[in-house]
């Protein structure tokens, strides 16, 4: 399954980039799923599973855990801090 | 149904203006209640900046004025928000509703601010003397999201 991931504001420090695209082995069905993956990558990438930190599916904040599809675009964002 | 007006502002923002502008617009409305978030002090701030995600954030905002448009019997309501660099004193984000009578109006924009901050996808960098921050979302945002949605679900119930 081929996905495109963000990192945005403060989890795109910690990260250290913005955007990457995946091709993940089967099996990773959800976020959580996901984010499993990415941490055994990578320790950083704990960041990514503290209950704070929404997700965007594409072009709509989902709640966790989100299921994921082939071509998608999931972008990890720390709590919103606008206003 | 109300009108609703929503607004992601890269530039400048104005609020004596966009208050101006909706002075006496709405023949049916007897209030309106305004908000402006300003760039607050702190040691060394030299700017705010403020990201969002677009294509998500204003559809946010929007659905935050719904909500409003929906619980309060509100003519009109407005939300422009700013996104890049601000310095010292410079609004962030006017929010306003015109309404009847004052506590429709008032309750609207009280709504809308307080789920604007946790429910839009913006993030707050300060940049001081010393280095950039990001701001931390804090426990007093979240609580007052949360007394809105209780008071809307108890309306609906």
């Amino acid at each position: 399954m081929k996905l495109t991931v963000r990192y945005v504001a403060a989890l795109r420090d910690r990260m250290g980039r913005a955007e990457a695209d995946l091709d993940l082995p089967e099996g990773i069905a959800d976020s959580e799923a996901l984010i499993g993956h990415l941490r055994a990558a990578e320790p950083a990438a704990e960041a990514l599973s503290h209950p704070s930190v929404r997700l965007i599916l594409n072009d709509a904040i989902v709640p966790r855990p989100a299921p994921l599809s082939d071509g998608d675009t999931l972008a990890f964002c720390p709590p919103f801090t606008g206003g | 149904m109300a009108d609703i007006t929503i607004e992601i502002l890269h530039e400048s923002l104005d609020p004596a203006a966009e208050t101006g502008a909706l002075a006496g617009r709405d023949a049916s409305a007897g209030g309106l209640a305004t908000f402006v978030g300003q760039v607050r002090d702190e040691p060394g701030l030299k700017a705010l900046e403020l990201e969002y995600y677009p294509g998500v954030t204003k559809q946010a905002l929007q659905r935050i004025a719904q909500t409003a448009a929906r619980r309060w019997m509100i003519a009109r309501a407005v939300i422009k928000h700013r996104v890049g660099r601000m310095t010292l004193g410079e609004p962030i984000v006017f929010v306003a509703a015109a309404a009847a009578h004052r506590r429709e109006a008032l309750d609207a924009v009280g709504y809308m601010i307080d789920m604007l901050k946790t429910e839009a996808p913006f993030w707050k960098r300060v940049h001081t003397d010393t280095g950039a921050h990001w701001v931390e979302a804090v426990d007093a945002d979240r609580d007052a999201a949360d007394f809105w949605m209780e008071e809307i679900a108890s309306e609906d119930a």
